[in-house]
C-alpha cells in the first residue's frame, strides 16, 4: 500500500508534466485534440494524488514505522485522531496535502468548466499543471513522504505535542484550501494573459473562486488564532508573528480581489486591476508557503529545516511570481480595459477599498520581510512586533472600516454620498450612543476604547442598515418590506453578513484589549482568588496519565455567592517521548466572554503559579470570523448572474432615495 | 508481485487519460466569441427576472440592457478577426506521441530511482501479531511491552525485559523495568546491580548517588557481585579517589574467576586509570607480554620508573590483601632486584607478621629471602 502511494505520486508528477505542456501547445496552435487532453489528465492526476495521500494516511493510521515520515512524527500510543491528523502535521505530509488540494481544485475546473471557451480552459489547466509539476518535483526531490526504513523501528518519535490537538484537524486543511484556492484565480489570470484577452466568462469564474478561497482562508486564520490562544497558554489571539502574517497577507489581498472581482463581474470594469490582484494574491500565498516551509522562520510550523528545501521553494517562488508579473508587463497593454465610472459610486468605493487593502498588505509585507532581509544582509536580528503594526496597519484600517457601510449603499456607476449618509444616520446615531455609553458608564474605558466600540457598532449597524434599505424600510409598508426582505438576493445577505462579522471581530478585539484584566499569583490548594467579579478556588493538583503523556491537572472551582458554579481545569502535560512539557489552559465561556487560566510552575512550598485572565467579548473575535464565512457561503449559494444596473446620469433626488 | 500488477494498472489508466482525448473525435466546439455571447444573453435574461422580482427599477433595467447591448456589438466586431484551426499538424502528432510515451517511461524510471518496491507495508499491529520466531528483537520487546501494559504486575516479565532494555541501550526504560521487578519480585543482588547500571548508563555513565545506593544494596546481598564492585570503583574514580578505585579493581582481579567476563573490563579500567593490571593472581605472574615489550622499548630511566610503579602497586595490593603467598615472594624479590635491601627486609617482616612467625609460610618466606641474601633481622 505504501509503495502504491509512492508510485501514484510519481505517476501524478508525470501527468502534471503532460497537463502543463499539451493543452498549452494545443491552445497556441488551436488544436482541439491537444486541448482536450487537459481535462481527463487533470482528473486522473487528482485521483492519483488522492490515492497517494490515502496511502500515506493509512500508513500513519496503522503506525507503519517502515515509513520514515511516520517514524519521525507518530507514536503507536497516540489516539487514532492524532495518528490521522499527524499525516499533515509534518513537512512532507503537509506538502502532499497542499498538492492534493491543488489537484482537487484543478479537477473541479476540468469537470465543471464545460461552459468555458476551450482555449481558456486549456490554458487554465496548463497553468495549474505548471504549479502542480513544480510542487510534485519539490516533494519528490526534497521532501518525499514515502522514504522507507529497513529494518523498520518498532516505535515512532511521536508527533510534536503542541500539534496533538483537534486544531490540527481543522486549521491546516482550511488554510490550504484558502491558499490553494487562490491558485485558480491565478491560473485564470495567467491564462487570460497568455490568450491576450479577457472573456466575459472569465469574470463569472474568478469571483466564486476568490470567494471560496477567501472563505476557507478566513476560517483557517480564525481557527489558527483560536488554537494559538488556547494551546500556547499566553492568552493572546494574534502575535503579529511572521507565520501569522504569511497567512494574513493573502487574506488582505484576497479581500481586495474579492471586491474588485465583484466590480468586474457586475460592471466589466477594473479588469486589468483584478487580474493583477489575482496574481499578487497567489504570489503572497506562495510567499507564505516559502516563509513557513523553508525554515527561514523558526516556529512550530517549520517542522524540520533543510536548506535545500528553502532554495527549491525560492526557485518556485521566483519562477511563478517573476514569470507571471513579467507576462503581465508584456501583455497587460493588449487587454481591453473595462467600463467607466464616476469616482463617487459603488465602483469608486470598491477602488478605495482596494487602495487601502493593498497598502495595508504592503505594510504587513514590509514588517514581515524587513527583519528577515536585514538578518540576511547584516546578520543583525531585529524584531518588528506589535508596535510597528499598531502604528502602520492600524491607522490604515481605521478609515477603511469607517467607510465600509457606505459602499453597499452607493449606486453603480454614479453614486450620491449625501443620500447614502442620510440613510446611515440611524447607524451613526447608534455608534455615537455606543461611544457615549462606553465612555461614561464603563469603568476604566479610555477614549480609544470608547471610539473602538463605536466603530464596531457603526459596522454592525451599517450592515443592518444596508439590509433594511434594500428591503425598502421607511418607504413601503412593513408587509411589503418583509416580502422584499425575504426576496433579497443571497449575495446581499452575504455582503451584510461579511461586514457584520467584521464589526463583531472588531468588537471582540476592542473588548479584550481594552477591558480585559489579568493576574499572576501563586496559590496554595484551598486559596481563592477574585478577578473582575469572578471568584475561583484552587482545589489542588492531581497527577493523571493520558495515552502518551502524564499530567498534573489543577482543578479550580468557580464560586458564586459561596456555591460552586462550575469547574475549570488546567494542566501541565509531559510527553516523555519528545521530553516536552505543554500547558493545557483552562477556559470557561461565560456569555461572550471567557475566563482563561493557565498553570505555571510548582513552587517549593507546594503552591503553584497561576495566571488568570478575564477576557470580555473575546469569543466575538472568532465568532465574527464564522459570520464572515457564513456571508461568503451565502454569497456562493447565490446562483444568479451578477448584473449591476448603472444609475442614470441625472436622477431626481426622489428617485435616489428609493432602493436600488 | 501484487504491487507490480497495481502499478501496471495505474500506469495503464494514466496513459489512457492522455491517449483517449487525443484519438477521440473532435467535438464541434464553438469559438470563444460564442461563449461571450452566451454570457451576455444570460445576463439579459437575468435582468428580466430581477425586474420581475422587483429588485431593480424599470429605468435602471433599461440602462443595464443598453450597456449589455453595447458589449454584444463590440463582440461582433472582434469576432471577425479570430479563427481557430482544428487540423492536426505533424508537430502536434509528434507532441501527442511523446506525451503518451512520457507517462509510463517517466513514472517507471523515476520510481525505479526513488522507490523500494520490495519492501512491504508493515503496520504495527500486523508486525506484533506474526509468529515470534520470525520477529526481530525490537518486535519481541514491543510484544512484551504490550503484555506488560496489560499485566503491569507481572514481575517476571519486567525481570526478563530489564536486561534486554539495557542491551538495547534503552536505559530509562531499563530503570523502570528493574524498579518494577524489584518492587514485585523482591530484592536480589542481580536486580539491584542492574538497576544501578541502568541509572548510571542513563546518566551517560556517571555513577550518581542513586546508582551508588543500588550497588551498595546489591553488595549487601552478595558481597562478591562483580558488577556492583566494578561500578562502585568507577564511582570512586569519578570522585577523584583514584587510588581507592585502582585498589578496588585490583582486589577484584584477585577474586574474579579466571573466565569471568568482568576481567577484561577491570583490566581496561585499570589501563585507563594509568595503572597496570598488576595483581593478576592466577597463572600469569608479573607483567604481561605487552608490558614487557613496552618496557624494553623505554629509556633506562623510564623503565626503572615503570618497574618501581609496578612494585609499589604490588606493595599496595598486599597491604589490602595480605594473605597472598606468591605476592609476598614476588615483592621481596622485586625489592632485591631493585637493590632496595631495606624495603625487601621490611616486606619480609610484614609477610611473616601476616601469617604468624611460626607458620609454614613464614619459614618458607625466610628461606626464600635467605636465598636472595636477605635476612629478617640485621
Amino acid at each position: 500500500m505504501v509503495e502504491t502511494g509512492h508510485f501514484a505520486l510519481v505517476l501524478a508528477f508525470a501527468l502534471s508534466l503532460v497537463q502543463m505542456l499539451v493543452p498549452l501547445v494545443g491552445a497556441r496552435t488551436g488544436n482541439q485534440r491537444l486541448m482536450a487532453v487537459g481535462g481527463p489528465v487533470t482528473v486522473t492526476g487528482f485521483a492519483l494524488t488522492a490515492l497517494s495521500f490515502a496511502a500515506l494516511a493509512s500508513a500513519y493510521a496503522g503506525s507503519d514505522f517502515s515509513v520514515a515520515s511516520v517514524w519521525e512524527n507518530s507514536h503507536s500510543l497516540q489516539p487514532m485522531i492524532y495518528k490521522i491528523t499527524g499525516t499533515w502535521g509534518n513537512h512532507e505530509g503537509s506538502m502532499l496535502l497542499w498538492v492534493l488540494i491543488l489537484t482537487f481544485f484543478g479537477a473541479l475546473v476540468a469537470v465543471f468548466g464545460n461552459n468555458l471557451p476551450a482555449s481558456l480552459k486549456a490554458n487554465v489547466l496548463a497553468v495549474q499543471g505548471m504549479i502542480g509539476a513544480a510542487f510534485f518535483l519539490f516533494i519528490l526531490a526534497t521532501s518525499n513522504p514515502f522514504l522507507r526504513l529497513n529494518p523498520a523501528p518498532i516505535e515512532g518519535r511521536d508527533l510534536n505535542p503542541i500539534l496533538q490537538d483537534l486544531g490540527l484537524a481543522i486549521h491546516p486543511p482550511m488554510l490550504y484550501l484558502g491558499y490553494v484556492g487562490f491558485s485558480i484565480c491565478f491560473s485564470f489570470s495567467v491564462a487570460a494573459l497568455i490568450e491576450g484577452r479577457i472573456d466575459a466568462s472569465w469574470a463569472r469564474w474568478v469571483r466564486p473562486w476568490a470567494l471560496v478561497a477567501w472563505m476557507f482562508l478566513t476560517g483557517g486564520i480564525a481557527m489558527g488564532s483560536y488554537w494559538a490562544y488556547y494551546e500556547l497558554g499566553w492568552g493572546g489571539f494574534w502575535f503579529w508573528d511572521p507565520v501569522e502574517n504569511a497567512s494574513f497577507m493573502p487574506w488582505l489581498a484576497g479581500t481586495a480581489l474579492l471586491h474588485s472581482a465583484i466590480v468586474m463581474e457586475k460592471r466589466s470594469a477594473l479588469k486589468i486591476w483584478t487580474l493583477l490582484l489575482a496574481i499578487l494574491t497567489f504570489s503572497l500565498s506562495l510567499l507564505g508557503t516559502f516563509l513557513v516551509r523553508s525554515g527561514v522562520l523558526t516556529s512550530v510550523h517549520a517542522f524540520a529545516t533543510d536548506p535545500t528545501r528553502g532554495v527549491f521553494i525560492l526557485c518556485i517562488l521566483t519562477l511563478f511570481i517573476g514569470g507571471s508579473l513579467a507576462l503581465f508587463a508584456l501583455r497587460a497593454s493588449r487587454l481591453t480595459a473595462g467600463g467607466l465610472f464616476h469616482p463617487i459610486s459603488r465602483e469608486g468605493a470598491l477602488v478605495l477599498n482596494n487602495l487601502f487593502l493593498t497598502t495595508a498588505t504592503a505594510t504587513v509585507l514590509v514588517g514581515t520581510l524587513y527583519p528577515l532581509a536585514l538578518e540576511a544582509l547584516t546578520g543583525g536580528k531585529i524584531s518588528v512586533g506589535a508596535p510597528f503594526f499598531d502604528l502602520t496597519f492600524g491607522p490604515l484600517m481605521l478609515p477603511l472600516l469607517a467607510i465600509v457601510p457606505f459602499g453597499p449603499l452607493l449606486a453603480w456607476k454614479r453614486g450620491d454620498v449625501i443620500a447614502a449618509s442620510q440613510r446611515l444616520m440611524a447607524a451613526f446615531a447608534l455608534a455615537i450612543a455606543a461611544v457615549l455609553v462606553t465612555g461614561l458608564f464603563v469603568d476604566g474605558a479610555s477614549v480609544f476604547a470608547a471610539l473602538g466600540v463605536g466603530l464596531a457598532v457603526w459596522l454592525v449597524a451599517g450592515a443592518l442598515t444596508d439590509l433594511a434599505v434594500k428591503s425598502g424600510a421607511g418607504s413601503v409598508p412593513p408587509v411589503v418590506m418583509l416580502r422584499r426582505f425575504a426576496g433579497l438576493p443571497r449575495s446581499v445577505f452575504g455582503t451584510a453578513l461579511a461586514h457584520l462579522g467584521l464589526g463583531l471581530t472588531l468588537l471582540g478585539i476592542v473588548g479584550t484589549l481594552c477591558f480585559g484584566t489579568e493576574k499572576i499569583l501563586s496559590m496554595h490548594p484551598g486559596e481563592t482568588v477574585e478577578l473582575s467579579g469572578h471568584t475561583l478556588r484552587f482545589e489542588g493538583l492531581t497527577p493523571q496519565k493520558g495515552p502518551n503523556f502524564t499530567e498534573d491537572r489543577g482543578r479550580f472551582l468557580l464560586l458564586s455567592d459561596g456555591n460552586a458554579d462550575g469547574e475549570i481545569t488546567s494542566a501541565k502535560r509531559f510527553y516523555p517521548v519528545r521530553q516536552t512539557v505543554t500547558t493545557e489552559s483552562g477556559i470557561r465561556t461565560l456569555g461572550l466572554s471567557q475566563l482563561y487560566l493557565s498553570l505555571g510552575d510548582e513552587n517549593k512550598d507546594g503552591s503553584v503559579v497561576v495566571r488568570l485572565w478575564w477576557k470580555p467579548l473575546v469569543t466575538l473575535i472568532w465568532g465574527g470570523g464564522l459570520v464572515m464565512m457564513a456571508g461568503a457561503a451565502m454569497s456562493l449559494l447565490d446562483r444568479r448572474l451578477r448584473v449591476g444596473a448603472p444609475a442614470k446620469r441625472r436622477k431626481p433626488a426622489a428617485a435616489l432615495a428609493s432602493p436600488t | 508481485m501484487l504491487f507490480w500488477v497495481i502499478a501496471a494498472i495505474l500506469t495503464l489508466g494514466a496513459s489512457l487519460a492522455v491517449l483517449l482525448p487525443l484519438t477521440g473525435g473532435v467535438k464541434g466546439s464553438s469559438p470563444a466569441g460564442d461563449h461571450d455571447l452566451e454570457v451576455y444573453r444570460d445576463q439579459l435574461s437575468e435582468l428580466d427576472r430581477d425586474m420581475a422580482r422587483g429588485l431593480i427599477q424599470p429605468g435602471e433595467a433599461e440602462e443595464a440592457r443598453a450597456e449589455i447591448g453595447r458589449r454584444i456589438l463590440r463582440l461582433g466586431a472582434a469576432a471577425q478577426s479570430g479563427a481557430t484551426n482544428s487540423t492536426s499538424s505533424r508537430s502536434a502528432r509528434l507532441l501527442a506521441s511523446v506525451a503518451v510515451l512520457a507517462v509510463p517511461l517517466l513514472s517507471w524510471g523515476l520510481y525505479g530511482m526513488l522507490g523500494s518496491p520490495d519492501l512491504p507495508s508493515q503496520p504495527l499491529a500486523e508486525r506484533l501479531a506474526k509468529n515470534p520466531a520470525d520477529s526481530s528483537v525490537d518486535e519481541l520487546v514491543a510484544r512484551a511491552e504490550a503484555h506488560l501494559a496489560a499485566n503491569p504486575s507481572d514481575g517476571k516479565g519486567w525481570d526478563v525485559l530489564a536486561p534486554i532494555y539495557l542491551r538495547l541501550q534503552r536505559f530509562p526504560d531499563a530503570v523502570t523495568a528493574y524498579r518494577n521487578a524489584i518492587r514485585l519480585d523482591g530484592d536480589s543482588a542481580v536486580r539491584q546491580a542492574g538497576l544501578g547500571e541502568a541509572i548510571a548508563s542513563a546518566a551517560g555513565g556517571i555513577v550518581s548517588a542513586d546508582a551508588q545506593n543500588a550497588f551498595e544494596a546489591a553488595l549487601k546481598l552478595d558481597p562478591a557481585n562483580a558488577k556492583a564492585n566494578f561500578y562502585l570503583a568507577v564511582g570512586l574514580a569519578q570522585e577523584g579517589r583514584k587510588a581507592e578505585a585502582v585498589a578496588a579493581w585490583q582486589k577484584m582481579l584477585g577474586q574474579l574467576a579466571p573466565d569471568s567476563p568482568w576481567r577484561n573490563a577491570v583490566q581496561q579500567a585499570l589501563a585507563e586509570a594509568g595503572e597496570p593490571a598488576f595483581a593478576e593472581a592466577a597463572p600469569a605472574n608479573g607483567p604481561d607480554a605487552q608490558q614487557v615489550e613496552a618496557a624494553q622499548q623505554m629509556s633506562p630511566q623510564d623503565r626503572q620508573a615503570m618497574i618501581e610503579t609496578m612494585v609499589a602497586g604490588l606493595d599496595d595490593k598486599l597491604k589490602q590483601n595480605p594473605r597472598d603467598e606468591e605476592g609476598w615472594m614476588r615483592l621481596i624479590r622485586s625489592y632485591v632486584v631493585l637493590g632496595k635491601a631495606d624495603q625487601a627486609r621490611d616486606a619480609l617482616g610484614r609477610a611473616v607478621a601476616v601469617f604468624g612467625a611460626d607458620s609454614e609460610q613464614a619459614k618458607k618466606f625466610t628461606a626464600f629471602a635467605a636465598s636472595l641474601g636477605v635476612t629478617a633481622t640485621e
